[in-house]
């Protein structure tokens, strides 16, 4: 029997963890080590590591703390996996098989992609040929435009020619492994999941489905875990908003009987 | 340097961003609280009320929540919050670092005449606080490690040992970098306590030296309770800037009629407020001053920033505060020196190594830096050795 997984994101804006809104606005809230750190200790199934930064500039802002300044997001990667007790997906950026392949050596389990993907669905079709399907997750942003939704790329900034189902029949028939959802419509306001969207996807396909975007409380992983079937549910600023979340989340999931681990701290 | 076009922050303030628009996060996250409707306070003070129902309901027989207290103006605030207007019995911590002036001493000490709470005070012995002192200072530039560390862990220690499951802390981070918005209620966390108070650093570090020597048995105010321990015991620390309005003027000016709260008698020599900090001699003068040394700001930005928001300064006159305050060696520098037996050959040669690149330049000897009003103007001699003078020549490239 499969668990369904529970998910944190962590967003690094030039080198430093962020919260976001609506894919537009952002506020730096530390260390990316410290986040992996404590995702691993409270016992996450899985997380994802999205390099979010519009240039290619990464720098801690100050030299004097217990942190090493990596100044490329393949040091960070590097960094953080040392000391990671959780599979991770690390997005961003790809733009090459090679790129693919950095990451993977880095400590990467899974890759995630979405613009190189957009515009040139081949490269799914390449990448998981070559490092096999299940490594291969296709990241997904949607913005709801006249009632339709449409797949937009570019960390959301530029809509694509694509509806949400064209694409999702393009993606599988492509080899992805894995998609992750994301509305940018709802990330970072807190008002909760948008299930007619994750019901969208998972009805339009038969690979595993990740969501995102919305959490604001509790509750809303439980409406996701009743009412949709999804495999993954995934927040990133939720998180960081009280301690032990991941934990504590978990616990109200696998005490209402939904198909969750059981919850752990690790020690590490 | 890039400033923020509102308030007089540097960009390279900590966890600071600023927008396409050249205005700060800080800034933003201030005009977000500001634009906050008395509905929506309202609506605040409503979620705070059902913490306090749940405080009350679960509780007969011990305190009610922990209070972390300086004795500032805003552990009062806080304070008065819960006994006057939720009638709770708090419990106060105090985290004591030997660095108390004479006023924050008579604030501290008067908590317990006018308000109806019991109140620990807790710290490491002068003897171990020196050598805290003199680490802190050589491994990130701040003799107050020591203090970060133990104002954000006594309290969770005593709230673990006595089983209560509510800390109400004060502000929140977002004044400093606006790192939150209104809506996320933010509370306290190991990890913010780790980077953000404690810089990475922990108790761990500061033992095994093999000229200092500090054991394990005296950093015990210093040592996080385990995630088990605090799930079990259902702790939370709640921000109460979360739930009201934050003004530390309107605070300061209403505790000083309620309670006989006191400022500062003289005047502080790197900052023109006299309402904060009153606790830790140190806090606005060369643990301040040394934040000047790394990123060339102090707190006098800090001040002026938050004041320029709240609506008491003019960028204009901040900016002339700024170029006043911020730079100044403060007396208590003499005061720290005495007290850790150094000279002040020794500080300045420590201090320098810290000098962030982001910020300085050097030029004939001398440490230059461009100015909030754009002006570049030196600020005294380089004290590094010509090893570590390419070093830092190096980072800067």
């Amino acid at each position: 029997m499969k668990k369904r997984r529970l998910i944190p994101v962590l967003l690094i804006k030039n080198g430093m963890v962020v919260q976001s809104r609506n894919f537009k606005e952002f506020q730096k809230i530390g260390m990316v080590k410290t986040s992996v750190k404590r995702c691993s200790e409270w016992g996450s199934d899985e997380l994802i590591l999205l390099d979010i930064s519009r240039e290619n500039k990464y720098d801690l802002n100050r030299d004097d703390l217990n942190f090493v300044n990596n100044n490329s997001f393949i040091d960070i990667v590097l960094d953080i996996s040392k000391s990671c007790f959780m599979p991770i997906t690390v997005g961003g950026k790809i733009y090459s098989l090679k790129d693919i392949e950095n990451y993977l050596v880095s400590g990467a389990d899974k890759v995630a992609i979405n613009t190189s993907a957009v515009l040139d669905p081949k490269f799914l079709d390449l990448a998981s040929k070559k490092f096999g399907s299940q490594c291969i997750v296709n990241s997904v942003d949607v913005k709801l435009i006249n009632n339709k939704y449409i797949v937009c790329i570019n960390n959301g900034s530029e809509v694509s020619s694509y509806e949400l189902k064209e694409w999702l029949k393009i993606s599988e028939q492509n080899g992805t492994g894995e998609i992750f959802i994301n509305s940018i419509d709802n990330d970072g306001r807190g008002n909760g999941f948008d299930l007619e969207l994750i019901n969208l996807v998972e009805s339009n396909i038969n690979i595993p489905v990740v969501c995102c975007g919305g959490a604001g409380k509790f509750e809303h992983f439980l409406e996701v875990a009743e009412k949709t079937n999804v495999d993954g549910i995934a927040a990133a600023n939720f998180f960081q908003h009280v301690d032990q979340s991941v934990f504590l989340t978990k616990k109200i999931l696998y005490e209402k009987n939904f198909n969750f681990r059981e919850p752990r701290f690790l020690k590490i | 340097m890039v400033y923020c076009k509102k308030c007089v922050y540097p960009i390279i303030s900590v966890n600071l961003e600023i927008g396409e628009d050249g205005i700060c996060s800080s800034c933003k996250t201030f005009e977000e609280f500001n634009s906050l409707t008395s509905y929506d306070w309202e609506e605040k003070k409503k979620k705070f009320e059902i913490i306090v129902e749940q405080i009350k309901k679960n509780n007969k027989s011990n305190y009610d929540c922990v209070i972390p207290v300086s004795g500032g103006k805003d552990s009062y605030y806080q304070t008065h919050k819960i006994i006057s207007d939720y009638k709770l019995k708090p419990l106060l911590v105090t985290y004591h670092g030997n660095n108390y002036l004479p006023e924050g001493d008579f604030n501290r000490d008067n908590m317990r005449k006018v308000f109806d709470a019991d109140h620990i005070v807790w710290g490491p012995s002068v003897e171990v606080l020196k050598k805290l002192n003199i680490l802190g200072f050589e491994k990130m530039g701040d003799m107050n490690w020591h203090a970060h560390c133990g104002i954000f862990t006594s309290p969770i220690i005593i709230a673990a040992k006595f089983k209560i499951p509510f800390l109400i802390w004060g502000e929140i981070p977002w004044d400093i970098s606006g790192m939150y918005k209104a809506n996320d209620y933010p509370e306290f966390s190991a990890r913010v306590r780790h980077e953000h108070g404690l810089r990475g650093y922990e108790w761990q570090d500061f033992i095994h030296h093999k000229d200092i020597k500090i054991l394990e048995k005296d950093m015990i105010w210093a040592k996080y309770p385990s995630d088990e321990e605090i799930v079990k015991l259902g702790i939370r620390g709640i921000y109460i800037g979360n739930y009201f309005k934050w003004d530390p003027n309107e605070h300061s000016k209403l505790m000083q009629s309620l309670y006989n709260w006191k400022p500062l008698e003289g005047n502080f020599q790197r900052t023109y407020r006299k309402i904060s900090n009153l606790d830790d001699r140190y806090e606005s003068g060369i643990h301040d001053l040394l934040k000047f040394i790394k990123f060339g700001y102090g707190r006098c930005s800090d001040h002026a920033s938050k004041d320029i928001r709240t609506g008491y300064l003019s960028r204009d006159e901040a900016i002339k505060l700024v170029m006043k305050y911020d730079h100044v060696v403060s007396d208590d520098l003499y005061y720290w020196l005495k007290y850790i037996g150094k000279d002040e050959n020794y500080f300045w040669k420590i201090a320098d190594k810290f000098r962030d690149p982001r910020t300085w330049k050097i030029k004939d000897g001398n440490w230059i830096k461009e100015n909030v009003d754009g002006s570049i103007s030196s600020y005294g001699k380089v004290h590094l050795t010509p090893d570590e003078i390419d070093l830092f020549n190096k980072k800067n490239k």
